[in-house]
């Protein structure tokens, strides 16, 4: 699960060069730590609009960037101002029933659909809803029926680089034993509402998914560089989607659900 | 596999639907690039690759919609067990078969339908047509730890499973949609782990771009249950041997029987004890101290006329070391005629050899007679013995010593008691009660053989 890269590279200690450039030289503003960030956010949340078509954008939260409703570009917040990002590749359908704006829960916690980011690997696409919780975000990746629920995790020792985890074996993530049961490349292809980072398409992201005996589920995302030691980590488990109580879900020819 | 992306159908709707996909999401008829015939797409956005079901040919959804031609292709469509496209409950969900794929480890072959329903993903129901035999998975998202020992197997959620085999799956034929990127000729490592009913399989994919390992739950289906899921007229392929992951009701069983035997023995014993404390062993006649030069001949009142007893005969005589004594017992009815007529003898021998103490022999035996009929009879008893060692059975008249730790015996006893309890009957009930158990173990190891005959570890 590859979220982030660009702009919220650039608070880590050893990111790619050239991402951080990139970041720096649009003057993108660097997420915080959501902790202390929330009260302030609440305070940006005013009524925007998109600099194309002037349609209103909702930014919430910590968001950084948000992709158009209406016209498809992608609009960056930058400090109190908006940037225009341009048009990016479009979310393709991938025959997900979650929508963006829906309600639901997850283990008692209420969480809003806020965006969607899509990523492409040579065998398929597959979705991370990013959630906005009352008191924090998350993502929920959604791949072909299968769903998790993580939230990020803080900082923890350093671990293995992207190549020297293979698919397989066992590693210890924040004291608990894990398995590595995915490990890919991909691309990000799309994106829809709001993301809490610059997502723009073209790069190669690397990730590796890690699963626990006790169905947790473990995310190590890399960005673009699979050498470093110290890999975002998304901490959480596997979800049935009826368990998620969406208020609402996609329609589908045929079927009730 | 050739690229052939310039050929591309329309595509699907002439207005790209907006992006947030809150419109219904509509399955569709197109036709074939290569052969022209119908394909039905029902399996909505996930799908990654679409095989024509008549041709062979393959085919991939753009991101607008339309398919791309990457493989033509001349293959003749094969009937598999299900239809594609059949929609059947299973799990308490309705699902619809929308790619069919054939796949073989060498020897076994199987076809894998791809159970689809947007609002809980894929389930994979694999029927395996060498024997007939059915199961349904479902992806886990958990990790199945290692169990470490001699014998490869994993638990997963409290239940342990044990490898059952290894082995590289050919895809051999697919027709429909897939959301991977299907085909034919694609190699996978698949390792099975059996927990029957249950199983688990793992199967490891390498792309160009990463490894994934997919771990599938299984479960055992009776083909009578896939039958009545999607409503097929008659009866489906007949069930053969012992499958994988066949249910093994021997061994099911195997716990409610052995406590079921626990029971019966509990219960076998009381009764014992109740009709045993019932007995009264009476007393017909006793006698010790009697020589061996004279038989005895005595009338005893056994039971009550009209109706039978148990008679207990008891013989002894004493001393007896490295010797014997027989005697012929016979109970005349002095009303009836059939006398009752049997040969008693005590013995015993011992001694030391290669180190070891040896003895053998009863000084006492007891003789239990079942069904005599209550009366009046005549006991007479003959008794002989070995007189090896007695003073007077010198032939030779030499005069010499009794051989070494013989003594004969000198005198005799006798004892008749009825009414007493039969133990040999008593007894009878337990092999049986037992035997149930014991049969059930034996025949669930014996379809266990059998199963375990087809995996890695034939026994």
């Amino acid at each position: 699960m590859l979220r982030e890269y660009a702009a919220m590279r650039s608070h880590r200690s050893r990111p790619p060069t050239r991402v951080r450039a990139a970041a720096s030289a649009r003057g993108v503003m660097v997420p915080r730590p959501r902790k202390w960030h929330h009260a302030s956010a609440m305070e940006h949340e005013r009524q925007v609009s998109c600099p194309q078509c002037g349609a209103p954008a909702p930014f919430r939260g910590t968001a950084v960037s948000l992709v158009c409703e209406h016209c498809g570009s992608t609009v960056v917040r930058v400090g109190v101002d908006l940037r225009l990002l341009g048009k990016v590749s479009a979310v393709v359908d991938d025959g997900s029933p979650l929508l963006l704006g829906s309600k639901g829960s997850f283990a008692g916690r209420g969480f809003e659909i806020v965006g969607r980011l899509q990523l492409r690997y040579a065998r398929g696409a597959w979705s991370e809803w990013y959630l906005q919780f009352a008191d924090g975000v998350g993502w929920l990746a959604d791949f072909q029926g299968n769903y998790a629920v993580t939230t990020p995790a803080p900082d923890g020792p350093d671990l293995p680089g992207f190549y020297n985890m293979s698919v397989g074996t066992w590693h210890e993530v924040h004291g608990d034993e894990y398995m590595v049961v995915d490990k890919r490349a991909a691309r990000y292809q799309g994106a829809e509402g709001v993301l809490p980072f610059v997502a723009e398409p073209g790069l190669t992201f690397f990730s590796l998914d890690l699963a626990g005996p006790d169905d947790q589920f473990v995310s190590l995302d890399y960005g673009v560089d699979p050498y470093q030691k110290r890999p975002d980590v998304y901490v959480g488990r596997a979800a049935l989607l009826a368990e998620l109580g969406l208020d609402r879900l996609r329609r589908f020819e045929g079927w009730r659900d | 596999m050739t690229e052939a992306t310039a050929e591309v159908t329309r595509p699907r709707a002439e207005v790209t639907p907006p992006r947030l996909f809150r419109d219904e999401a509509r399955t569709e008829a197109v036709q074939c690039l290569a052969c022209g015939g119908p394909i039905a797409l029902r399996g909505f956005g996930a799908i990654q690759r679409v095989v024509c079901p008549a041709c062979g040919s393959l085919l991939r959804p753009e991101d607008s919609g339309a398919l791309a031609l990457i493989h033509r292709a001349a293959r003749a469509h094969q009937p598999s067990v299900l239809p594609l496209h059949a929609r059947g409950r299973l799990d308490g969900a309705l699902w619809e078969i929308v790619g069919i794929c054939w796949r073989t480890v060498p020897g076994w072959p199987w076809q894998e339908f791809l159970l689809y329903n947007p609002y809980r993903g894929y389930r994979y129901l694999a029927h395996s047509p060498s024997d007939g035999h059915w199961s349904l998975g479902q992806v886990i998202p958990g990790a199945p730890k290692v169990v470490p020992g001699k014998r490869h197997a994993i638990t997963y959620r409290g239940r342990r499973y044990r490898h059952f085999s290894g082995a590289d799956a050919h895809v051999t034929y697919a027709e429909g949609e897939f959301p991977w990127q299907v085909q034919v000729g694609d190699l996978a490592h698949v390792d099975d782990f059996a927990a029957p009913p249950y199983g688990i399989s793992i199967e490891e994919v390498a792309g160009s771009d990463g490894v994934e390992l997919t771990r599938t739950a299984m479960r055992h289906l009776d083909a009578a249950e896939v039958w009545r899921a999607f409503e097929r007229p008659g009866k489906p392929p007949r069930q053969k041997g012992v499958g994988m992951l066949a249910p093994n009701r021997w061994r099911e069983q195997a716990r409610s029987l052995w406590l079921s035997c626990l029971v019966f023995l509990v219960a076998w014993y009381f009764a014992v004890q109740f009709v045993a404390g019932r007995a009264t062993e009476r007393e017909v006649f006793q006698a010790t101290d009697l020589r061996f030069d004279s038989a005895l001949s005595q009338e005893v009142t056994i039971g009550e006329p009209g109706s039978s007893t148990t008679v207990e005969i008891s013989f002894t005589a004493d001393p007896l070391d490295n010797s014997w004594a027989f005697a012929e017992v016979v109970l005349i009815p002095i009303d009836g005629e059939e006398a009752i007529g049997l040969g008693m003898e005590a013995s015993s021998y011992s001694g030391f050899e290669d180190g070891e103490a040896w003895s053998e022999g009863d000084r006492q035996v007891d003789h239990v007679l079942g069904r005599v009929a209550g009366g009046r009879y005549l006991l007479q008893v003959t008794p002989e013995r070995d007189t090896s060692a007695l003073p007077g059975s010198d032939p030779l008249g030499l005069g010499s010593f009794a051989p070494f730790g013989v003594r004969s015996p000198e005198t005799w006893a006798l004892r008749v008691r009825e009414d007493v309890f039969l133990t040999r009957y008593a007894a009878l009930p337990v092999p049986i009660i037992l035997g149930f158990p014991l049969l059930a173990w034996l025949l669930g190891r014996r379809r266990e053989r059998k199963r375990w005959a087809n995996s890695d570890y034939p026994t």
